[in-house]
């Protein structure tokens, strides 16, 4: 059984500016693996940030279904963890209190609260940063806040919305290696989104491609790339160009649709 | 630098020798005769006012009754500011409903009801307790709405990534963003309180600084006039204080300034 299956996903928004409808996505099908890493990549206005708050919960399909085991997503849950592009941190929280959000009115006991706070402390390089509040940190060590909060309630899966895009490029190295770790310590499905195809094909399993609105899948492409990977591998430069010539690809089919 | 700072000093020092410029031109026109002492006050003058009105116990009698006023109407318009504020977040409805009268009452002068409250409370301690509520929950209770409304969109996706019930919600996420704006709507009725209180006791009351000051005006106590202004004027800066230091203890540490 697939951890996430997304099974013929539409969405339409209303927009009252372009008087009436917008497809966003259309017919969406993909079946994501127990401990899978999978990106999704696409042009911006893709739908592939909309396709995550699906799968979240967050948003409501206009038809499909989406699975995260065998159960139907109806809403949001602890089962499902997100991580957002700002980190999203409650600025008058410390770090501490930010990441015990992450298991707050849950039957967790104090000591087992303290036990996995301490452990994803360590495991996200915050000791020594749990007393300070988020205006205090790096953009980089807030999303690692942000990661710590998500992987302490211990979802089945986890989400994560552009989680890089706002940190400065080395930091994003840095992050992107960190993660890699952390999924080969925690073993947990990974629906990750992303614009930059770089970040795709050195992190993921799979890449998935999506069209331009309405967003489809276009193409999908396994990374047969062991890990420890490295950024300059011949393999994945020539994934990474395949994708992007791909995308440029559906960006010329989706502007002639709209000629016609 | 250094010049940079010698320069606030040569300022700081002109500051200082005008202010008491002003105070020796009011002390040696008014002891000298050269300008009525209906018309100005000696500080000589107002500092032995002083004096007199703390031995009599009228200053703190007045004073008394004033701070119990503002405070009293301000807490109240406090307390029901925010909690109608909440409600509204909680029940859409309730605002749909509820904002058209709260604005129309809001836009009404609070000052020109006095004489309504009068009518219905008296001229004494309740008409200025219900005047300062009125002058000070709608600000509280639209600065209230207006911070739970900027709560940024994602911080409410975490309170749902999360599962936290809407009365959670309220209290562990849209509170705690609102918090910068609701103590903007306190500073805001702190900072006009005095005012009204002061307003309202001068056009008819039986005690408090407001009276004190009409009284002396019809009495041509001039040094009377000029302390309570003083007085008046501290009691109002220190309201404000109060509320920024509050505001301080409870977001220094997020805030970043």
């Amino acid at each position: 059984m697939p951890a996430i299956k997304i099974e013929s996903i539409d969405k339409i928004y209303d927009d009252p500016d372009e008087a009436g409808e917008v497809k966003a996505l259309s017919d969406v099908n993909l079946d994501i693996e127990e401990g899978e890493f999978v990106c999704i990549v696409g042009p911006s206005g893709c739908g592939k940030s909309t396709l995550l708050e699906i799968v979240a919960g967050l948003l409501k399909e206009s038809s499909g279904t989406v699975y995260i085991g065998d159960k139907k997503v109806t809403g949001p849950s602890r089962e499902i963890g997100v991580v957002f592009q700002n980190a999203a941190l409650f600025p008058w929280r410390s770090v501490r209190k930010n990441i015990l959000f992450g298991l707050e009115n849950t039957k967790v006991t104090k000591e087992e609260k303290e036990k996995r706070l301490d452990y994803y402390l360590d495991l996200m390089g915050l000791k020594g940063f749990e007393n300070k509040y988020p205006a205090q940190l790096s953009g980089g060590m807030r999303q690692r806040a942000g990661i710590a909060r998500t992987l302490i309630a211990e979802p089945k899966v986890i989400l994560m919305d552009e989680p890089f895009s706002a940190v400065d490029h080395l930091t994003r190295c840095t992050l992107q290696e960190e993660l890699i770790n952390i999924r080969q310590k925690e073993k947990k499905t990974f629906f990750f989104v992303t614009h930059d195809i770089n970040e795709a094909v050195y992190l993921a399993d799979r890449v998935i491609v999506l069209t331009p609105r309405p967003g489809r899948i276009l193409s999908e492409y396994r990374i047969n790339v062991g890990f420890p990977r490295s950024r300059t591998d011949a393999a994945l430069s020539r994934y990474a160009a395949d994708i992007i010539a791909d995308i440029s690809r559906g960006k010329e089919a989706s502007d002639e649709e709209y000629i016609i | 630098m250094k010049v940079k700072e010698k320069k606030v000093d040569i300022v700081t020092i002109l500051q200082i020798l005008s202010v008491i410029a002003l105070l020796a031109f009011m002390e040696y026109s008014v002891t000298s005769g050269k300008i009525s002492k209906v018309f100005l006050a000696s500080p000589s003058g107002i500092f032995k006012d002083l004096i007199k009105t703390v031995k009599e116990g009228i200053l703190f009698e007045h004073l008394g009754i004033t701070l119990k006023e503002v405070l009293l109407g301000y807490v109240i318009g406090g307390a029901v500011g925010v909690t109608v504020g909440l409600l509204w977040t909680l029940f859409k409805p309730l605002e749909k409903y509820m904002n058209v009268f709260c604005s129309a009452i809001m836009a009404v002068p609070k000052t020109a009801i006095l004489p309504l409250l009068i009518l219905w409370f008296g001229i004494g301690f309740k008409s200025k307790v219900f005047l300062i509520f009125l002058s000070s929950v709608f600000q509280i209770l639209y600065n209230t709405v207006t911070g739970t409304k900027q709560c940024p969109n994602e911080y409410l996706k975490v309170a749902r990534v999360f599962e936290l019930n809407k009365i959670e919600t309220v209290f562990k996420v849209l509170v705690p963003a609102a918090l910068p704006s609701m103590f903007n709507g306190f500073r805001m009725a702190a900072a006009t309180a005095m005012t009204t209180v002061v307003f309202a006791e001068m056009q008819s009351a039986k005690a408090g600084l407001g009276f004190l000051l009409a009284e002396s005006q019809q009495l041509l106590n001039t040094p009377r006039i000029f302390l309570v202004i003083v007085i008046v004027t501290v009691i109002s800066v220190l309201l404000v204080k109060l509320v920024a230091l509050t505001e301080y203890t409870f977001t220094h540490r997020w805030i970043k300034k």
